[in-house]
């Protein structure tokens, strides 16, 4: 007979494991705030990583970053620079700009814009202990000097001519000088994302809170110099899973959700009579890198037949159901340099075949399996990659190129890319504005780790080019130079360019006046309203 | 005359029938199939079940069940192959800790504590890594995660077996600890082991499943049931035969598995058997 | 009993340790660099080797984990690299979505398994026990990310009963528990059964019901209290798979928990963060364990002789 057990204790134990249970429960309940209270809810897919301009590098957060704050110019929807908290500007020297800020705008906080403001911002990013990732893009500023409490001045040591599209980095508010060391720690150390002491900004929506880890708030700014928003705010919810976040805006419980939605489900939602789907062009460049160093890939004709077999129609049509458009360059046609008189290679099997005869890479069997030759091909486990990769290795197979592909998961494919380690892979260019991307992606300087010409693509007619459009002073010159820039890189293939894709909006029919912005921005969330059902 | 089935129990039949069915699916897969795996058509894509393609074509346009039936034989594959090596291994260290106790038995158990408390999903993607995805990686990442389990399983089943009287008696007639571990010891444990084994294919199967939610399973375009339901989750909205399919295979094969396992229980240790 | 559970408490430590350093070996042995991450393609070379001395990665590797071993025996977890924000804090606001899930879908198993086991064993053989089977089975062959959604479209849109997603009331947490929750109440409905058809079969249930007790109570009172032991111990043992479900669970469900909060900073190879969160769940799966252990010789005296027994010199 087994002796009793204390089954007492146990009862006890449990109870209180359950009151425990039940606390947690409440401790958790919060509520979020919806369209009562006149706030939009979106949709996001991974968390905005920090929203300091000086740090916002992920889309998310840049994109949230610009409704908090403003820079002292902007970019138009043509990639031009344009007026922000700067009414104007003047160039007395190459590497001098003055600049003459908009009187009577207001911190969040409700202290006026200075230039002091100004020069904290520029001096504190500068500083290499702030270890701010967008330092390497400022290198060429010299000095920043607050004339009067109004004008500016930045000193280069070498004109640079993307340097004043750099300009559109928000502008944060000088710590008081009071609280010196502390802002100097607070400098250093960084600001916690949920401490909204540093995320003061001009722009027409202040941050709110942080609920928990995946919501974040942000309030109409009523005084804002542009004018009050029409929305009391917005909440932004991330939402990883697209099949979720679809279900969560037909069931009301997200307003919008834009450019994260699969192109296979906008049918479906289309016929819903609470939804409306809007989409527009966009900038966002699809792209093949080859990686100059192999010798197969080395040869143009290689890359030339690569560029003839890849059915981009197709593939628009099919698996993106039409929402792209094939691609010329890294500059779409919404950029004020875009020039798209260059070499296209359209879908043509037979005189891919023939180039690669030509080039010495005959196909052993024909038509047979035996591949002419073999190339790895690296991409990421995103969804649409993954199907798009396997379209490309089936196109490939019928000129006789076998593809490996291997998918990785982001950090690690991302880490081979950058060290060269690839034959081919995909990317997209995200958010492209000054033509000088091209400086930073193809010229023989920028390899990494100095920049992204991650496929040691060398060229001295085209180095040549890119430091004159880099010193060329007005907007017209540096467009005939990269009129020429665009034509000989479609020309000589360091990239196969494939589509631009198309800016997709969803959105409860109660959404009114969102406009989608060619680079995905926000922007137009200050004109938006919310109309009752 | 009436045909007579041993008494074997209802569960073991049907467990060992619809593992006998997938095994033999996964030989003939390539004769059964009535398309290419792998071949797409991408004007068909999400075409729904009907007479050309009984189970209907995924994004890419290729058949489904011709992929199903290919998956088979790289579902059984990683699940014979992860758990013959997990509980290989972990029977092996599990005897010796439990045979020699002492310093080894505490290392091993630390070791297994380790294993235990570290999240598998971060080793995975090491692994994956390093050595770069494939199905060899996903095995050896499975085996890795796996094996704690056989390891302790025999070692507390060998501890209990060296308490009985044949085994002190062979222990006293100076046989050696690899003759006494061999011959007496895990003939003892062995069937704890075949039993946990065949849940274990089915753990391993829906392991598979799970990296590839997270991307590191088996690599496209070789068709396994985990990559195919992950690939089919983005449609369950608008096309829901993607999952539906791939997801009544993994169901069945689990629920061989477990009759199968359940069934060798009730035939191993007849005493609890009613 | 204090020397048990002093014992027990002592052998944490070198687990925890080891946990953290292949953690540590992991992190510097996959590619993918944080300094990389932190400062993007655009930076200067000598801004990146600059950084790369601030945050100490240029030491060799066994200076950077003794240095981590103190920091870490200091209490110090560090700053993430991604957000700048110290990792205990990101810890901090992340892990009480998740020990609410986590304990929420071990309440949801353990009240579906153990009246299902019960009666399976019960009503051993008939319908109720081959449908109870049925349903452990389809519990644990239904991956999570396949189920959750389907339990979404089901209870939230056709519905309307739940959210969709999300953290909030208590209504949130039903479905993403539900979800996590299914695999284990499978395994639990399963133990029971065996435990309870175990226990039903044993001479001193034969004295129980001789003595004229009703079945019922006899059932609950005998045959349940026996089976929670091994029900204690596959707890234990199966809270380590339900963290790792956990990531899974919380991605589907839009849950702000630690299992995302791991994932997003392995993606971005945060080193600190990553140490920080695994740190966490080492601890988490060894303290869970710890008490189950103490429970289990609490409940059970004979266990609690041998414990004694085992933690004398």
């Amino acid at each position: 007979m087994r002796p009793p057990l204390r089954l007492g204790r146990l009862a006890r134990a449990l109870c209180l494991v359950l009151l425990g249970m039940g606390l947690a429960a409440c401790d958790g309940a919060r509520s979020l705030p919806g369209p009562s209270q006149g706030v939009l809810r979106i949709a996001l897919d991974s968390r905005p990583t920090n929203l300091d301009p000086r740090f916002a590098l992920d889309a998310n957060s840049s994109r949230i970053a610009q409704l908090i704050f403003n820079g002292l110019v902007r970019y138009d929807e043509r990639s031009r620079v344009a007026p922000d908290l700067a009414l104007s500007w003047e160039q007395p020297s190459p590497t001098t700009f003055i600049f003459h800020l908009r009187p009577g705008v207001r911190f969040h906080d409700g202290r006026p814009l200075t230039a002091e403001d100004v020069v904290y911002t520029y001096t504190s990013l500068l500083d290499p202990e702030l270890a701010s990732p967008k330092r390497g893009s400022y290198r060429g500023l010299q000095e920043v000097t607050a004339l009067d409490s109004l004008t500016v001045r930045f000193t280069l040591s070498a004109y640079e001519a993307p340097f004043l599209g750099n300009l559109s980095l928000g502008i944060l508010p000088r710590p008081a000088p009071a609280g010196d060391a502390r802002a100097r720690e607070g400098m250093r150390t960084f600001p916690p994302h949920a401490d909204q002491r540093q995320l003061i900004g001009t722009g027409p929506f202040r941050f709110a809170r942080w609920v928990g880890d995946d919501a974040l708030e942000l309030r109409a700014n009523r005084d804002s110099f542009e004018g009050p928003p029409k929305l009391a705010g917005l909440l932004f919810r991330v939402i990883p899973e697209q099949t979720v976040s679809v279900l969560e805006l037909e069931n009301g419980g997200i307003d919008l959700i834009q450019n994260e939605v699969a192109p296979d489900l906008l049918p479906r939602l289309r016929r819903n009579p609470a939804l409306r789907v809007v989409t527009g062009p966009g900038t966002n460049y699809s792209y093949f890198g080859f990686n100059f160093t192999d010798p197969i890939l080395r040869r143009w004709e290689v890359r030339a037949a690569i560029a003839h077999a890849i059915d981009r129609r197709s593939i628009i049509r099919h698996l993106l159901r039409g929402l792209a458009e094939p691609a010329t360059g890294l500059l779409s046609p919404l950029n004020w340099a875009y020039d798209g008189e260059v070499a296209t290679y359209p879908y043509d099997p037979a005189r891919a075949r023939a180039l690669l005869d030509a080039a010495g890479f005959p196909d052993p069997d024909g038509a047979g399996p035996a591949p002419r030759f073999r190339l790895h091909y690296k991409t990421t486990q995103n969804d649409l990659r993954q199907r798009i990769a396997l379209v490309l290795q089936e196109e490939l197979a019928e000129i006789g190129i076998e593809l490996q592909v291997r998918f990785f998961e982001w950090g690690t494919f991302f880490a081979d890319i950058a060290r060269g380690n690839f034959q081919l892979y995909t990317l997209t260019w995200v958010g492209v504005r000054d033509p000088d991307i091209y400086y930073y992606t193809m010229h023989s300087a920028s390899e990494p780790p100095q920049g992204a010409n991650r496929g040691r693509y060398r060229s001295a007619p085209l180095d040549l080019l890119l430091e004159r459009g880099r010193a060329a002073g007005t907007l017209e010159e540096r467009r005939a130079i990269y009129s020429e820039v665009q034509r000989l890189v479609a020309a000589e293939l360091p990239y196969v360019s494939l589509w631009y894709s198309t800016n997709i909006a969803v959105m409860r029919t109660t959404v009114q006046g969102f406009r989608l912005h060619p680079a995905g921005d926000f922007m137009s969330l200050r004109e938006v309203e919310l109309r009752a059902d | 005359m009436r045909l007579r089935l041993p008494r074997l129990g209802l569960k073991l039949w049907v467990g060992g029938g619809l593992t006998l069915a997938l095994l033999a699916t996964a030989l003939l897969a390539p004769w059964l199939a009535p398309h290419s795996p792998t071949a797409q058509h991408l004007f068909e894509g999400l075409e729904r079940p009907g007479r050309a393609h009984l189970l209907g074509q995924d994004r890419l346009g290729r058949d489904i069940l011709s992929r199903i039936l290919h998956g088979t034989r790289i579902s059984v594959y990683v699940g014979v192959v992860t758990v013959l090596l997990a509980a290989g291994i972990g029977t092996l260290l599990g005897a010796l800790a439990g045979y020699f106790r002492g310093s080894l038995d505490e290392l091993l158990m630390r070791l297994v504590d380790i294993f235990l408390a570290f999240p598998g999903i971060l080793l995975a993607i090491a692994l994956m890594g390093v050595l770069g995805p494939s199905l060899g990686n996903v095995i050896l990442a499975l085996v890795v995660m796996g094996w704690v389990g056989y390891a302790r399983l025999v070692r507390g089943q060998v501890l209990a077996a060296r308490q009985l009287d044949y085994v002190t008696a062979a222990q006293a007639l100076g046989a050696r600890p690899r003759r006494v571990i061999a011959r007496h010891l895990l003939p003892n444990v062995l069937s704890p082991v075949i039993v946990e084994a065949t849940f274990g294919m089915a753990g391993a199967i829906l392991a598979e499943a799970g990296l590839s939610f997270l991307g590191l399973g088996v690599q496209p375009p070789t068709p396994s049931w985990g990559s195919m339901l992950n690939e089919g989750r983005h449609y369950l909205l608008v096309a829901p035969h993607l999952t539906l399919f791939p997801g009544f295979a993994i169901m069945l094969t689990i629920l061989g598995f477990n009759f199968l396992g359940d069934g060798l229980h009730d035939l191993l240790n007849p005493r609890q058997r009613r | 009993m204090r020397r048990y559970v002093l014992r027990r408490l002592a052998l944490t430590i070198p687990a925890v340790l080891g946990v953290m350093t292949v953690v540590f070996l992991t992190l510097h042995l996959i590619p993918g660099d944080p300094v990389e991450s932190m400062l993007g393609e655009m930076a200067q070379a000598a801004d990146k080797a600059a950084l790369r001395r601030q945050l100490g990665l240029d030491a060799p590797l066994h200076v950077q984990y003794l240095r981590y071993l103190g920091r870490l025996a200091q209490g110090d977890l560090g700053r993430s690299l991604s957000t700048r924000e110290p990792v205990l804090a990101a810890i901090a606001r992340t892990l009480p979505a998740t020990i609410l899930l986590t304990v929420v879908s071990l309440a949801v198993a353990i009240l579906l398994a153990v009246p299902l086991g019960i009666l399976a064993a019960a009503r051993h053989n008939t319908l109720y026990d081959h449908g109870s089977m049925l349903l452990a089975l389809l519990g644990i062959s239904m991956p999570n990310f396949w189920l959750g959604p389907l339990l979404i479209i089901f209870f939230a849109i056709e519905l309307r009963l739940l959210p969709v997603s999300g953290f909030g009331g208590a209504a949130h947490v039903v479905l993403p528990a539900l979800t996590l929750g299914s695999a284990l109440a499978a395994i639990l409905t399963r133990m029971t059964r065996a435990s309870v058809l175990d226990v039903l079969g044993s001479d001193y249930l034969r004295t129980a019901r001789a003595k004229g007790l009703r079945e019922l109570l006899v059932l609950f009172k005998h045959a349940l209290a026996n089976a929670l032991i091994p029900l204690v111990t596959v707890l234990g043992l199966q809270f380590g798979a339900l963290l790792s479900g956990a990531i899974i669970t919380e991605t589907i469900f839009a849950w702000p928990g630690i299992g995302r909060l791991v994932i997003q900073a392995i993606q971005g190879r945060d080193f600190p963060l990553v140490q920080g969160c695994v740190l966490v769940i080492a601890l988490g799966y060894v303290l869970v364990n710890l008490v189950v252990d103490v429970l289990y010789v609490w409940i059970d005296p004979r266990l609690r002789l041998a414990a004694e027994e085992e933690s004398e010199p």
